[in-house]
């Protein structure tokens, strides 16, 4: 890593059941992958408030990311589907607002998809680090 | 200003091999509040979680963040440690940073760690916001409901109350039996049905622990585990059963016949009836529809024309201890229980829908059910299997096998799972009832998947005689006598046309009636054909989605009967598991709703998953309040609502802010 | 002028409220510069001489029926401020039977401010695709066959900007908000007993005027109206500092329109979109 490398700061809002399992999943596989996602750690996918996501954008967060069980899986029954049509809107708003697309992004990671996780994560970080960086508002 | 204490844990060289903790240590002493940082070799060991407790106490700290595993793993492990230092174990929080850490950034040390001391802050901030919070002990009200009196709930009922709690069962049907009282034989072992089940319909009757309730249906059930306000509507029986003996006069002498419910139509009932001759009670109703002085009360009353109805009342007449009550009115009991079973099951496919065979016009095209009714000894027939058309005895027999099965056009693509067992059954024990008989199997395909089931398929074939044709049938019409049966012999890619004495519809199944009804009742959720839905298809086969209440039995999908027992068994044995506590103890990571900044808008009651928002009246609008016996915890709630006045412990706004925050400052 | 909408509305106010059918009649009248109008609240039959309707009536009244949950009033509704009382039925906010609306065929309202009746056509009325309350009572004006679609013009010409000239659009808007809150304060959405923005646990937005504080502030009003602002203008009209507000607004009113086939305000009966969920939609999360 070199010093001058821009290191994106992303955070992950994950529900326990499925998406924050899958992290620990590829943990417990040891799969490597950027560094860059903090993971807070939420019941649902259903929990995440969009007010929180504005938050974490005027706070200069370069990426948000929200994952969940995969539609149909909640553990809360129908939770992520919910939180599926809040978010949805919640996308191409912050596009509206100039907050470039891909610096947002929902998905569904279940508690056996370590490998898929490990994937979102990389892509992710990717797509945020290609964006640069985006500071406070 | 909290007292935070944070305990690193080196997991071994798990986390110690990728993450400096000493680095982490020193960042992690610069956080506020942070008053106190160890670390440990493993901090879920007996030592370590030792250590834990004695830097609480020695430190006086008020918060604890412990830096491991996932708290996944060791979330409870570590709030028992706090808990034993007489901390409160919700003031606890875990930064992950072996799984969402060293394990996977063991590529770069330094990234690694830096991301270790962000978990650690963001737990720290976290932490400072987290509340004091208490299980809460509900109270367990020694009672189960069990609602359906087939083979899974009596079996349900039998199981709980052998385990010494009180059951009340209710049975909509004037007895208990369910639809194993209506067969003859059950395959693969050819008992003898009734054989099998009456002695455990006495059992129910005469069980100190079971309250039975028949002739009644579940109107209304609020509440939750431990304490389901339940009230029963008890139909008026016309027969005072305290008085009544049983002794069977009316029903001899009644003199209004009509065609009785559990003969399927092949016999007849009369209008005050017991159901079949085991039934249980083994006391009558009367049936207001037919009864001759119901319908004389009703021609009066509406002051009907024409030829006035005689009021009969011959059985009030010759009732000896004078149980016939006129005035009896429905009832309403009200139970409160800790647990409830659903197992309402099952009900026939109504083949009316197949023109092709007949749509029921053809009288000597029958269900599987009416043969059943045919064969039995107790049947309208005494055991005779006769043509309903003309009374002769059938010699060629065709069966069809999958009629409301398997077939997407009807609106029923899944397998009934018991219609080809039950088909090889019906064929050979035609043969058993006449040598003469000739069956021919339209099929599918066999599936006889279960115990001893492919040979009894097969000991069908091989020592009956039962011809197995695999293939549609396309058309079935009269003629003469005769009823010819067209269909195809796929296996030889041909023709085949049969003249046959009678058919046999292997009609599936499907939920019964007002199965939907009961799930919306109890809020639990059936699917869209209307049966049942289990918590999880593999791993919760007979709990919902609501806690205390189970499911069993056909109810959730087609099933046979050892099945259906097994499924009451296991629901009476979650049951007996509930009810032998004596307090339930709820998690306290349940929402909670600041009236004062409620706008009553709905939104959260229109989503909780768990119907846990009720909407009550106060100051003059409606406001929303969480009933925390049914609260999962899921947060919906508080995403949705723009005034933020519901917020979920453990999981505020201010405290997934204070992470936000801690990473974005 | 409209007389003949001034004089029905004058009538049916006098008889609603001489028949006690209602106890407070809510309207217009003249204001003080006699160009533009301003609400008038109407409780004896004899001030109903007062009332007018024209096409500088451009106030939402709806809000007003917040006020009077336990009264029984009429109000005066074009077929946008009918749109926020469906809205408020939606959201169990008034009780059907207490409210009476008049609902006005609404030949569209100028864009007046105080001292100047305007001639310009407001922007909502520009392309209105309803001019027929979508509920009422009692209808001023004959029915008329809805035809036009929503083009979202506006919001089409922000999409199609670049991302750092949106960001930097909204960025120079936002800075010149001096959160007075008379956006939050005119619409009938906007009803909670305590703002979001008012908490100081958690901090969501301080009080400070700043571009994070405003941004906030502005982007969640917005969001918090999703599914749920029903396009009257009012926010935008009465923004001292002219924020296009609605240009907000109506980027989520398509949003929604697009993804759930939803207009708000339309049907008394409906679930909001984010009240409910079909489990075949959105198949694919964010690509």
């Amino acid at each position: 890593m070199s010093v001058e490398e821009f290191q994106p700061r992303i955070i992950g809002f994950l529900c326990n059941w499925c998406s924050y399992a899958g992290a620990d999943m590829a943990g417990t596989s040891r799969m490597t992958y950027p560094s860059n996602v903090r993971i807070i750690r939420l019941p649902c996918s259903g929990r995440v408030n969009p007010m929180i996501i504005f938050k974490a954008f005027q706070q200069g967060a370069d990426g948000v990311m929200v994952s969940g069980c995969h539609p149909g899986d909640c553990h809360y029954v129908d939770g992520n589907y919910y939180a599926r049509r809040r978010l949805a809107m919640l996308e191409p708003f912050l596009e509206y607002l100039g907050i470039e697309k891909g610096r947002f992004q929902l998905e569904w990671v279940s508690a056996s998809e370590g490998k898929k996780w490990s994937q979102v994560v990389a892509r992710f970080t990717d797509t945020v680090k290609s964006l640069g960086p985006r500071g406070k508002i | 200003m909290p007292r935070v204490g944070v305990f690193l844990c080196h997991c071994g060289t798990n986390i110690a091999g990728v993450v400096d903790i000493p680095t982490v240590a020193e960042a992690v002493k610069q956080f506020p509040g942070v008053v106190y940082v160890d670390d440990n070799k493993f901090s879920c060991s007996e030592p370590g979680q030792a250590a834990i407790r004695q830097s609480i106490i020695d430190n006086g700290l008020d918060r604890v963040v412990i830096s491991a595993c996932s708290p996944r793993m060791h979330e409870i492990t570590f709030r028992k440690a706090v808990s034993a230092a007489g901390l409160n174990p919700y003031l606890m929080e875990i930064a992950n940073i072996r799984e969402h850490c060293s394990w996977v950034h063991s590529d770069n040390k330094e990234a690694a760690t830096e991301k270790a001391i962000e978990l650690v802050k963001m737990a720290v901030a976290k932490v400072s916001l987290h509340q004091e919070l208490f299980r809460k002990r509900i109270s367990m009200e020694k009672k189960a409901l069990v609602i359906g009196g087939g083979i899974a709930g009596i079996q349900a009922a039998l199981d709980i109350a052998n385990a010494g709690h009180q059951v009340i069962l209710v049975e909509r049907e004037p007895t208990i039996g369910g639809r194993m009282a209506q067969l003859d034989k059950t395959f693969p072992t050819l008992d003898c049905s009734a054989c099998i089940l009456s002695p455990k319909m006495v059992d129910v009757s005469q069980h100190p622990n079971i309250r039975l309730l028949t002739y009644s249906e579940v109107e209304k059930v609020q509440g939750f585990v431990g304490n389901f306000e339940v009230e029963i509507r008890q139909r008026a029986r016309y027969v005072n059963h305290t008085t009544c003996t049983g002794c069977g006069i009316c029903w001899q002498k009644c003199p209004e016949k009509v065609p009785g419910e559990f003969e399927e139509g092949t016999g007849q009932r009369t209008s005050v009836y017991i159901p079949f001759p085991q039934a249980v009670p083994s006391k009558p109703v009367i049936d207001t529809v037919s009864c001759r002085y119901f319908k004389y009360l009703d021609f009066i009353d509406k002051k009907m024309e024409g030829k006035k109805p005689p009021p009969c009342r011959i059985c009030e007449k010759l009732c000896p201890p004078q149980a016939i009550d006129w005035e009896q009115k429905d009832e309403i009991i009200r139970e409160t229980v800790g647990a409830i079973v659903v197992a309402t099951g099952f009900k026939t496919f109504d083949h009316s829908v197949y023109g092709e065979y007949g749509g029921g016009r053809i009288p000597d095209v029958i269900t599987s059910l009416q043969l059943e009714r045919l064969m039995n000894a107790s049947g309208p027939t005494l055991g005779e299997v006769v043509r309903p058309s003309d009374g002769t005895h059938p010699k060629t027999v065709v069966f069809l096998s999958c009629v409301g099965s398997r077939d997407e056009a009807k609106g029923r693509p899944y397998c009934s799972k018991i219609c080809c067992m039950y088909m090889a059954k019906q064929a050979l024990m035609l043969k058993e009832h006449d040598p003469g008989v000739q069956s021919y199997i339209f099929y599918i395909d066999i599936r006889a998947g279960g115990k001893d089931f492919e040979e009894f398929t097969r000991r069908a074939q091989e020592e009956f005689g039962v011809l197995y044709l695999r293939g549609r049938v396309s058309k079935i019409y009269q003629d003469d006598k005769k009823l010819m049966v067209c269909g195809e012999d796929s296996l030889i890619g041909r023709p085949v046309e049969i003249a046959a004495d009678m058919v046999v519809l292997a009609t599936g199944v499907e939920p019964s009636e007002g199965a939907a009804k009961v799930a919306q009742t109890l809020n639990i959720s059936y699917d869209t054909y209307g049966f049942m839905v289990e918590a999880h298809p593999k791993l919760r086969p007979v709990e919902t989605n609501t806690d205390g209440i189970l499911v069993a039995g056909a109810c959730v999908g087609p099933r046979d009967i050892p099945d259906s027992v097994a499924h009451g068994g296991a629901a009476a044995a979650k049951v007996i598991g509930l009810l032998s506590q004596d307090t339930l103890t709820t998690e306290p990571l349940t929402a909670a709703i600041d009236a004062s900044r409620c706008t009553g808008c709905l939104l959260c009651s229109q989503i909780c998953p768990f119907q846990a928002i009720d909407m009550v009246p106060a100051n003059g609008k409606s406001i929303a309040v969480v009933n925390e016996g049914l609260c999962k915890g899921c947060g919906l709630c508080v995403a949705a609502c723009r005034s933020t006045a519901p917020s979920l412990k453990g999981y505020t706004d201010a405290q997934i802010l204070s992470e936000v925050l801690a990473l974005c400052p | 002028m409209d007389d003949k909408i001034t004089l029905a509305v004058r009538e049916k106010a006098k008889e609603l409220l001489e028949q006690k059918v209602v106890d407070c009649f809510i309207g217009y009248e003249k204001a003080t510069d006699n160009l533009t109008s301003r609400p008038l609240f109407v409780y004896k039959p004899e001030q109903a001489e007062r009332l007018v309707f024209d096409n500088t009536c451009v106030h939402n009244l709806s809000k007003y029926l917040l006020n009077k949950k336990d009264t029984k009033t009429a109000v005066v509704a074009k077929p946008c401020d009918a749109r926020a009382i469906v809205v408020l039925l939606n959201e169990n906010q008034v009780q059907r039977e207490k409210i009476y609306i008049i609902g006005i065929v609404c030949p569209g309202v100028v864009d007046s401010r105080w001292g100047s009746a305007g001639t310009e056509p407001e922007v909502r009325c520009q392309g209105c695709p309803q001019h027929t309350p979508p509920l009422y009572d009692f209808l001023i004006g004959e029915p008329t066959d809805e035809v036009e679609q929503d083009a979202y013009t506006d919001v089409t010409a922000m999409e199609e900007m670049g991302d750092a000239d949106r960001e930097a659009f909204w960025k120079e808007q936002f800075q010149r908000c001096i959160r007075c809150y008379a956006c939050r304060n005119v619409c009938p959405g906007c009803y909670c007993p305590v703002c979001f923005v008012d908490l100081k646990e958690p901090l969501w937005a301080g009080i400070r005027v700043a571009p994070g504080e405003n941004w906030m502030w502005n982007n969640i009003r917005a969001f918090h109206l999703l599914g749920r602002c029903i396009d009257c203008n009012g926010c935008q009209r009465v923004c001292p500092v002219n924020i296009p507000l609605m240009l907000l607004n109506r980027k989520l009113k398509k949003e929604v329109a697009q993804a759930f086939a939803f207009i708000p305000g339309m049907d008394p009966k409906a679930l909001a979109p984010l009240a409910t969920f079909k489990k075949e939609e959105l198949a694919e999360p964010s690509k």
